[in-house]
């Protein structure tokens, strides 16, 4: 899967967990920048993401993932 | 009622779906308690309370704080008076105190099983609340391998024990029901429900996506309770019950026994025997010539139910949904508490018109009938009795009955040649099973349709004197009718309260209220009270008894557009002739004078 093609989905995974349709996400987005970004919403996403895009990341992955663009690198890495 | 979808149940459309609930529905307080980390399970449940009609309001005792909520008579539980209280607990605690455990460890599952049910006795002393406790999943971890199962100090041969001992604790303990969550792994595969990322990271009782899985059991379970259960099956026979269609391939053409798929629906027919000795009544919509529906019934060599299995059977050439309609209301039951099995999408789609009944998709290969139907859990229950595993039987005597009374010339004639007697009893520990039953399901004949959890019935049994609930049961010469009646009353001052007072509709007419009321005066009469007051709750479902206490001359009270207030001195009425013959009960209830 190209980054593009990971961004496009992991944006709709985004305005789906946090509520917010119109949501833009960028490499650089963390999660001072998402409204409702937080330590329990953050479970929601990781659960979200893993099954969008048939991945599975580590107990620290999930703990220390800051930015979105850190999250495409896992994405990409681990998708054909 | 249950939504017979399973592909509701996924975790992040719940959780959006949380978000914005609509705001009506029927209240219910439940608490969550438990040694895991509740703030995801917390929204999935109030999602699918919504789902089901339930505006569910939730407190989430703090992480890890059962003893401290429990014993504290000025906790959060306390205040909160929950409806439900469910208790998790997680493996992995279990597994780190077995681990840490030393010397002998066989003792370790009935230690741990003891301070739970010690847990549950403290809940039961602050209230009546239904307890759901969480049993404990098979660990991923065997030291020993598959040999683990011989050697008794290793942590799997413990959980197994354990949950055991929790079922067992449980079956003595009104009130106190076990989520299964050992079978929810199971079925789903312990190693997904189990996961360490999430325990570690969230302190998640299983995998966060599955969360949904073990909100529904919660849901199931805390539905039945409040009397929201499946009480008669009805089914489709071509294609459902046997194979081909019996009108064309002929009563040896069918697949049934050797023939065809004949073990498959053997397997589905056997798992409806087995719902029927649970008490689901079954009935028969087919389209279909009678004679040669019934003939399968009866002379097939394959088939597992027989005609007596079938409490009501129709088969004609009229549309289903008009045969519907006439099962409903020959079964006088209401549509929520009826499930509809037919392989024709058709006639599914057309059975979905009826509002409320239960019309489960059922997949192409009916081998898999027995596991879709599982998946659905639609067949839970809050209470189990006796009477139960011949409701086939009652329901049949009943028709026994319908069709005797068409020979009468007057209902008096009619009801004098039944020969009925009447046994009036207080509540008992035998009878409490049916009792908490027939409150939980009477909607009909019900003048206020409280629906006392078996906890409460069993304070309610302790009450004294004139205020002793009592129940009345039934047989006549067609056999035995059971426990029909319950009546619930509170002394207030110089006025006996009816608090409750509800009656099965299957002896609608005989005498039965009438007999019950006499008891209430005759009671009130020997305690000394001037005055019995009486409620009239309406529902949607209640009208039946809209005129109850006028019928017995009390006067109206007060009203407003939740209750009626009834009463009626005690000097003022009089004793109605009932054609009951009452017998002397082995339990009957304290103090009462003979009916005047």
């Amino acid at each position: 899967m190209t980054n593009d093609a990971i961004h496009a989905r992991l944006t709709l995974v985004f305005r789906e967990v946090f509520d917010q349709p119109g949501l833009e996400i960028s490499p650089a987005t963390t999660a001072q920048d998402v409204a409702g970004w937080d330590s329990l919403t953050h479970i929601n996403l990781i659960v979200a993401v893993e099954k969008a895009f048939g991945v599975s990341f580590t107990t620290k992955e999930v703990r220390t993932l800051g930015q979105v663009g850190d999250l495409v690198r896992l994405i990409a890495a681990r998708t054909p | 009622m249950l939504k017979p979808d399973r592909s509701a149940l996924d975790y992040t459309r719940l959780v959006k779906q949380a978000r914005q609930l609509p705001v009506h529905g029927r209240p219910l307080k439940l608490a969550l308690l438990g040694d895991v980390s509740t703030q995801h399970l917390a929204p999935v449940l109030r999602a699918l309370f919504s789902t089901n009609g339930f505006d569910a309001e939730i407190l989430e005792a703090g992480y890890d704080t059962v003893a401290q909520e429990t014993l504290d008579p000025a906790s959060a539980l306390h205040s909160f008076r929950p409806d439900v209280i469910v208790v998790l607990q997680a493996g992995q605690r279990l597994a780190g105190a077995y681990a840490e455990a030393s010397g002998d460890r066989t003792a370790f599952p009935r230690t741990h099983a003891d301070a739970i049910e010690a847990t549950w006795q403290a809940l039961r002393r602050r209230g009546t609340a239904l307890i759901i406790q969480g049993n404990f999943v098979l660990p991923a971890e065997r030291p020993f391998g598959h040999y683990g199962l011989k050697v008794e100090d290793t942590l799997q041969h413990a959980v197994m024990e354990l949950n055991r001992e929790l079922a067992l604790r449980a079956r003595r303990l009104p009130g106190v029901s076990i989520l299964d969550l050992d079978f929810l792994a199971g079925w789903i595969g312990r190693r997904h429900f189990l996961d360490e990322k999430w325990w570690v990271l969230a302190k998640s009782l299983c995998a966060v996506e599955l969360l949904p899985e073990v909100a529904q059991g919660i849901v199931d379970i805390a539905l039945a309770a409040q009397g929201q259960a499946v009480k008669a099956v009805v089914l489709d026979l071509d294609g459902t019950l046997w194979g081909g269609v019996v009108g064309d391939d002929g009563l040896e053409g069918i697949g049934l026994g050797e023939l065809d798929d004949g073990g498959v629906f053997r397997s589905f027919q056997l798992f409806l025997r087995e719902l029927s000795r649970r008490g689901v009544i079954l009935a028969v919509c087919s389209k279909n010539d009678e004679v040669l529906a019934r003939r399968v019934f009866r002379e097939h060599p394959g088939m597992v139910l027989r005609e007596a299995d079938i409490a009501v059977f129709v088969a004609n050439w009229d549309d289903k949904a008009t045969n519907l309609r006439r099962i409903r209301d020959r079964l006088n039951l209401g549509f929520e508490a009826m499930v509809f099995l037919d392989d024709h999408p058709f006639e599914r789609n057309l059975a979905r018109t009826l509002p409320g009944l239960i019309v489960p998709e059922l997949p192409d290969d009916p081998a898999r009938y027995v596991r879709t139907l599982s998946e659905l859990n639609l067949f839970e229950t809050a209470s189990h009795s006796a009477l139960d595993s011949h409701r086939v039987g009652l329901q049949r005597a009943a028709e026994a009955r319908q069709e005797d009374r068409a020979g009468f010339a007057s209902l008096d004639d009619y009801l004098r040649s039944l020969a009925t007697t009447a046994v009036v009893a207080r509540f008992t520990a035998a009878t409490l099973p049916r009792i908490v039953q027939l409150i939980q399901r009477s909607n009909q004949f019900n003048l206020t349709t409280r629906r006392y959890t078996e906890a409460e019935c069993a304070l309610l049994a302790e009450r004294k004197d004139a205020g002793a609930p009592f129940t009345v049961s039934l047989a006549d010469r067609h056999g035995e009718i059971g426990l029909v009646c319950v009546v619930v009353l509170r002394p207030a001052g110089a006025e006996l309260e009816i608090e409750s007072l509800l009656m099965s509709c299957r002896v609608l007419q005989r005498g039965v209220e009438q007999l019950a009321m006499n008891h209430i005066f005759a009671r009130a009469r020997a305690a000394g009270h001037g005055r019995v007051v009486g409620h009239y709750l309406p529902t949607p479902k209640n009208g039946l008894v809209r005129d109850f206490y006028a019928r017995f001359g009390f006067a109206l009270d007060r009203r407003t557009a939740e209750s009626e207030t009834w009463s009626l001195g005690v000097e003022a009425y009089e004793p109605r002739a009932v054609f009951i013959r009452e017998l002397p009960a082995a339990d009957a209830p304290p103090t009462l004078a003979a009916p005047p």
